[in-house]
């Protein structure tokens, strides 16, 4: 019960990556051919942006709707469900329409990414339902909506495919802005890019928006910290934890699916699935960014720029141990999670909400 | 908030065993029907020469064929001819098993102390990699025959418990000492556990007349040896020893809970953490030393698995841990309920086998239902409603539930 005197917390974490990062950038560039620098000159490639921006896509769409279920006060755990469901819908949708051809003037990525942000909605509101109505226990039903997705996809994909993983659609083609993506240094990577990623920066700003500045805003942050109180101003709290469990499941799909149409292209099915663990990054992401939505699109790039290296080196054949350096994002969760350790959870998260008591 | 508190404890006081069994039960059959109407309308979209044609479309799959596979195939169709109790089939349900009872294990333990083990996988993955090399090391030094098979299997076991249990000791310190959450830290160490078993496995392991990713064979005389003239032939790769010896350690684990002070701490603290304080438990020490404990189950499993399915440690690790997950929590995490779980559960893993070979249904459908059943039982509240609109459905799950609840 004794805290220590001084814990590590989230300015510490800050401070100390911003000092590991100076030492390796002075290291880069008095020793350019040591390990620093090659690594400092893949982290300065463009092409490594590109990849990062892409690779953020799904950890964090699946943080800014991770934000909104728990300020709510229904932890969201099945969030690494919602993008395997979506990410694999959107493509064999995708698949089924044919790829590369258009109905009503909208190409079939299109029709795809749309059936899989709501197939990814459905499952929220399953999980809604499981965890609002029948107050089920949230970790336990966010693990259940992960486990079913985990089987259901490569299920699914057997009947079709014959095989867990699914055919290959194609990508999403980059869309252009015409003058802006000739701005030196950010043009190229902000204004020359897939779809998924402005739909990622869009709803980073509006996830923000809503959160903090609308009423909406207010009454899920009410009914994650005093439910009780938000109900006798006369809100209806279950109504708004519904509506935030729901906004997980939309953003959460836009980014599987945009993740699916923008970068994989096809669905791998077997063991982890192509999602590969990205929800689960996306709880710690948005635990690092204390529940800030700009904050968990920026600490999304940490994770996503950690991958980009590591593709980066395994690109220009350097001789590295794969599987070893593919653990570096997950234990820089652990570490994120051992600084912000003691994040406040909103007062109530976790728990039903029986408005008929008393 | 107090009363909220005093009122799930009062339910968990009220809540017999008998309805935490009618609701495993109830939660399976519902599962079972989710899960066959999820076959049947995936027929619809398989192709396939006969099937049932409704409205102009072809369903190919049939749900009760596939449950009979499921559950009959895996006993080797009992009720077809020339039935022997040792056939192949059988071996696989009872092997899977023994393996889900010290995962299930795991996993309850831990879930009794208020953590929510995820790790077991990882767990079992870094025990199993130990068991396996610890063995060959030791099997240069140890005679062979009975000699070495008397030495080698403990020490390979222990291996794995010591490995699973280290390795589990870390989320329980990183709750204990620095509060990050033990839910995303054992998924991110199954990650990790994966990644470092196979960079050892290349990097001095790996069975150099081998292309799969694997170890070297541990010598024979090191595997589970098989009970003359009533076990199951040595191919099947099951042994009656393991099965004797996993019920052992479950009855173990249920006298530890429920009669030693150890237990008593343990179960304290997942009830009501300050309460357990108060009574003088040392609370971080207690997360970790049953994350230790439920880590060094997880090993158990691995070096089981190493021990008896395959004598040797293959990348491809089956997903024990995960199913070991369903296990407890359809067990109510209770030691004993475990062994009935992990049998169900493994005769889910071996049907699956039998519905790959009889029917065009994909063996997958094992993984969706374990989770339809995970998430059934972490519902009660929805078989309570269900019991109160039929009364005569759920009757005794009724009296009980409304004795817990005083606004019914």
């Amino acid at each position: 019960m004794i805290e220590l005197p001084s814990r590590p917390d989230r300015r510490t974490l800050l401070v100390g990556l911003g000092a590991i990062t100076a030492v390796w950038v002075v290291l880069g560039l008095v020793f350019p051919d040591s390990w620093a620098g090659v690594l400092l000159s893949i982290a300065a490639n463009p092409s490594t942006h590109t990849t990062m921006l892409r690779l953020a896509v799904p950890i964090a769409l699946a943080a800014i709707g991770g934000i909104f279920a728990e300020k709510s006060g229904v932890i969201n755990i099945g969030i690494e469900g919602l993008l395997i469901v979506s990410a694999f819908s959107a493509i064999i949708v995708t698949f089924w329409l044919g790829s590369g051809e258009s109905t009503l003037a909208l190409s079939h990525h299109w029709w795809g990414f749309a059936v899989g942000v709501l197939v990814s909605t459905l499952f929220a509101l399953l999980f809604a339902v499981v965890c609002i109505d029948f107050k089920a226990d949230q970790i336990i039903a966010g693990l259940a909506v992960w486990l079913i997705a985990l089987g259901l996809a490569p299920f699914v994909s057997r009947i079709v495919f014959d095989s867990p993983n699914t055919a290959g659609v194609g990508y999403f083609q980059n869309v252009t802005i015409p003058v802006l993506s000739e701005i030196p240094l950010l043009g190229y990577l902000l204004f020359d890019t897939p779809p998924q990623v402005y739909i990622m920066l869009a709803a980073a700003v509006a996830g923000w928006y809503l959160l903090n500045r609308t009423a909406f805003g207010r009454w899920v942050v009410a009914s994650g910290e005093n439910p009780k109180a938000l109900d006798t101003a006369g809100v209806d709290v279950r109504r708004v934890r519904y509506t935030a469990v729901l906004l997980s499941g939309i953003f959460a799909g836009l980014g599987g699916a945009g993740f699916a149409l923008g970068q994989l292209g096809t669905f791998a099915g077997g063991g982890e699935t192509a999602i590969g663990g990205r929800g689960f990054i996306a709880i710690a992401t948005y635990l690092f960014a204390n529940y800030h939505p700009i904050g968990a699109l920026l600490g999304s790039f940490l994770f996503a720029g950690l991958e980009a290296m590591q593709f980066q080196l395994q690109n220009l054949g350097y001789a590295v141990p794969t599987e070893l350096i593919r653990t570096i994002p997950y234990a820089t969760v652990i570490v994120v999670l051992v600084f912000v350790g003691k994040t406040r959870l909103p007062e109530a998260a976790g728990e039903a909400y029986d408005g008929d008591e008393d | 908030m107090r009363d909220d508190l005093e009122r799930l404890l009062e339910r968990l006081i009220h809540a017999s065993v008998a309805e935490r069994v009618a609701i495993s039960v109830a939660a399976l059959v519902a599962a079972i029907l989710v899960g066959g109407v999820l076959v049947f309308v995936s027929g619809g979209f398989a192709s396939c020469r006969a099937g049932l044609d409704l409205a102009g479309v072809t369903f190919c799959y049939n749900p009760m064929q596939v449950y009979y596979e499921l559950f009959l195939g895996s006993l080797g169709h009992p009720l077809e001819g020339d039935w022997s109790p040792m056939n192949y089939s059988l071996a696989t349900t009872l092997r899977q098993t023994t393996l889900l009872i010290f995962a299930g294990l795991s996993v309850a333990v831990a879930f009794r102390a208020g953590l929510f083990n995820i790790g077991t996988q990882g767990q079992l993955v870094i025990g199993g990699l130990l068991t396996a090399v610890t063995v060959l090391f030791a099997a240069s030094y140890v005679p062979g025959g009975f000699v070495g098979t008397v030495l080698l299997i403990p020490i390979g076991v222990l291996a794995g418990a010591v490995g699973g249990g280290l390795y589990g000791a870390i989320p329980g310190a990183l709750k204990a000492y620095a509060g990050a959450n033990e839910v995303i830290t054992t998924i991110m160490l199954n990650f990790i556990a994966a990644g470092v078993a196979s960079t050892l496995l290349s990097w001095r392991f790996q069975d150099p007349d081998s292309a799969n990713p694997q170890t070297r064979a541990i010598p024979e005389y090191a595997e589970i040896p098989n009970v003359p003239v009533v076990g199951f032939s040595g191919r099947m790769d099951f042994s009656l020893l393991a099965l004797g010896f996993a019920i052992a350690l479950m009855i173990g684990i249920a006298w530890l809970l429920a009669r030693t002070s150890f237990g008593y701490e343990l179960r304290t603290s997942g009830i009501q953490p300050k309460a357990a304080a108060y009574g003088g438990v040392d609370e971080k020490r207690m997360t970790v030393a049953s994350m230790t404990l439920s880590g060094a189950l997880g090993g158990v499993a691995g070096a089981f698995w190493v021990l008896m399915e395959h004598g040797r440690w293959l990348e491809n690790v089956p997903a024990l841990g995960f199913d070991g997950i369903a296990v407890s929590i359809l067990a109510g995490n209770n030691p004993l309920g475990v062994g009935a779980a992990a049998l169900l559960f493994g005769v889910l893993s071996s049907g699956s086998n039998a519905i790959n070979t009889a029917t065009d249904v994909p063996p997958e459908l094992v993984g969706v239902l374990s989770g339809l059943i995970i998430l059934f039982v972490a519902m009660p509240e929805f078989f309570r409603m269900m019991g109160r609109r039929y009364a005569d459905v759920g009757g005794p799950e009724r009296a009980r539930s409304t004795g817990g609840e005083a606004d019914d």
